[in-house]
């Protein structure tokens, strides 16, 4: 899929103290952050305002305070419209059009002629793996099959931002690692994209980095792994893999690093504090332990985990 | 990404009347139309044949064009399509692809309002020719002759009649959550109540109906009997009233300049949905 490159690698998606009021409700509260020619994950529970923020950021809704840029435009200006595409997380499409049809209406109104529309809409649908239903009633398709149209729509026009909300609903693993490989691909083609799923280890995949919201804020913003590691109170969770794990358990206990240890079958769950210290001390003893310790693996740091110890 | 030509305002309203075009013409509603303009030529025809001795043929066609076509069937069908062509498109979100696009606003629901108008303007036109169709099968009880004048007058102005309610529609999806419940008191409550007021009333003007009753009167040049049939409030006085057509055409930009201003205004995909 041909993408420009022309914009700034920084700053081209960018919430400055961002509010958003319906009535008396704050839906988002002094949001900013940016994101760059890259991937970024939207995180957050049901109704925390990540839909909001989309819908901020696409236009459709403007800040009661604050600011929200596309490459310097604001974002409900006809400029920055021309620079973003967006997969909007809801299921209604044009019933009664084809797939094809819809998409290259849609490149209408982005200034494509009649046959340029049809000739780009056909290569987009193409591209998702919807040629040979391309021609055929949205009614008629399934679930996977719409998402793949409303991803048509939010690419065709060769945007240079993407914001895709919800994009692995429906879509069965194959297509959710297609797309995968879509998203992953994207910052290479000069379009940063802002991503927002349920399925966390899925978007842990395809992301740089992620915006934890909550409750209206900014929670959190930053890779997982400095995101984990700049809880320092949290203890982390580990698995050691030994045979003898009732004989290792009543040594790791004693370490002052250790907050917790229980047994399982084939090794031990273990809580500890300082990550650093206890690492260096279980190397040395895995020299010198009768039985070998098979494998040493995180738990917790993974974005489940992050956002679970986040927002509790 | 390649540099292409904004579409601008006049090819943006042109681009949006074709597809709302398109869509509104792929509905099921169209086999229901077909049907009525048939139902109105078989109504015409059997009604001709029954024609008693007080009644000619021109007076029974007015009464049943403007009566049955104008003032039900006209209205109803222009705000119906209306309002699936705007507030339907809101409810299901899928204007929400057109708000994404860089147009604005304004020329997009200007091109629904021309997609509908031309759609009601046609279904007006067919629907009075339909009728006229049909009492003119049975040419005898058109004591004066047939002429077809009457017919066109009916047509041209029934279809500026389906312009003006397409207009009220887009106000009422643009501006109101429960459109076809106010387009219902527009057209049975207002028009109804100011029909029985004054000749010189200015409410006179924020109605349809009136304005259309001038031209069609103007246009046929009814006996009394006709006039006071078409027009039972009062006697026809035209010299007391302004021309129909400037006040339609009034009615029909102040109501596309509120809907315009409601419709660029709104965030609809904030606002709570029942």
């Amino acid at each position: 899929m041909s993408m420009a490159r022309s914009l700034p690698a920084t700053g081209m998606l960018a919430f400055e103290h961002v509010t958003k009021w319906y009535g008396p409700v704050a839906a988002l509260t002094d949001v900013t952050f940016s994101v760059g020619c890259e991937v970024v994950g939207l995180v957050g529970k049901n109704g925390v305002g990540k839909s909001t923020l989309m819908k901020l950021a696409v236009g459709l809704l403007q800040p009661s305070q604050g600011k929200v840029q596309v490459a310097g435009h604001a974002a409900h200006t006809r400029q920055a419209r021309t620079l973003v595409g967006f997969c909007p997380d809801f299921e209604t499409l044009y019933e009664d059009l084809t797939g094809a049809t819809f998409v290259s209406w849609m490149l209408r109104f982005h200034g494509f002629s009649p046959s340029a529309a049809r000739a780009r809409a056909q290569a987009v649908l193409d591209q998702l793996g919807l040629g040979p239903h391309m021609h055929r009633a949205i009614r008629e398709y399934s679930k996977g099959m719409r998402q793949r149209v409303r991803l048509a729509q939010a690419l065709a026009h060769e945007p240079q931002f993407v914001l895709l909300d919800e994009p692995m609903t429906g879509l069965d693993p194959v297509a959710r690692s297609q797309l995968s490989e879509i998203i992953r691909n994207l910052p290479s083609l000069g379009v940063g994209v802002l991503v927002s799923s349920h399925v966390l280890h899925e978007l842990a995949a395809v992301v740089d980095r992620v915006v934890l919201v909550h409750q209206g804020r900014l929670l959190a913003d930053g890779k997982v792994a400095e995101l984990r590691a700049s809880m320092p109170t949290q203890p982390h969770r580990l698995r050691i893999v030994v045979a003898d794990a009732r004989n290792l358990a009543t040594v790791l206990v004693g370490w002052p690093e250790v907050h917790s240890v229980v047994v399982q079958t084939d090794g031990l769950e273990v809580a500890i504090g300082g990550e650093g210290s206890f690492y260096a001390q279980l190397t040395r003893l895995a020299a010198t332990w009768p039985q070998p310790i098979e494998a040493v693996a995180p738990l917790d740091d993974d974005l489940a985990s992050v956002f679970g110890y986040l927002v509790g | 990404m390649t540099a292409r030509p904004r579409l601008r305002f006049l090819g943006t309203v042109v681009e949006s009347a074709r597809q709302t075009t398109l869509r509104l013409c792929r509905q099921r509603l169209w086999w229901i139309v077909l049907g009525s303009i048939f139902a109105l030529v078989a109504v015409g025809w059997l009604l001709g044949m029954r024609l008693g001795e007080r009644t000619n043929g021109q007076s029974l066609f007015c009464i049943l064009a403007w009566w049955l076509h104008g003032t039900v069937l006209v209205p109803w069908f222009a705000l119906y399509v209306g309002v699936q062509a705007v507030h339907g498109s809101l409810e299901d979100r899928t204007a929400l692809y057109l708000f994404l696009r860089p147009v604005g606003r304004v020329p997009l629901l200007l091109g629904n309002w021309l997609a509908v108008s031309i759609l009601s303007a046609s279904v007006a036109v067919l629907g009075t020719l339909a009728l006229f169709v049909g009492l003119a099968a049975n040419p005898e009880v058109w004591t004066d002759g047939v002429h077809g004048h009457v017919a066109w007058v009916f047509a041209g102005s029934l279809a500026l009649g389906a312009v003006a309610y397409a207009a009220a529609a887009v106000f009422f999806s643009a501006a109101v959550r429960r459109p076809l419940v106010w387009a219902a008191f527009f057209v049975v409550g207002l028009q109804q109540l100011t029909a029985n007021l004054p000749v010189s009333a200015g409410l006179r003007q924020f109605t349809i109906t009136d304005p259309l009753r001038r031209l069609v009167l103007d246009g046929i040049e009814p006996d009394a009997r006709l006039a006071d049939l078409l027009w039972p409030a009062e006697t026809f006085q035209p010299e007391k009233i302004g021309t129909p057509i400037v006040d339609l055409a009034w009615l029909v930009g102040v109501t596309l300049v509120l809907a315009c201003w409601f419709y660029r205004r709104t965030e609809y995909d904030a606002r709570p949905r029942d």
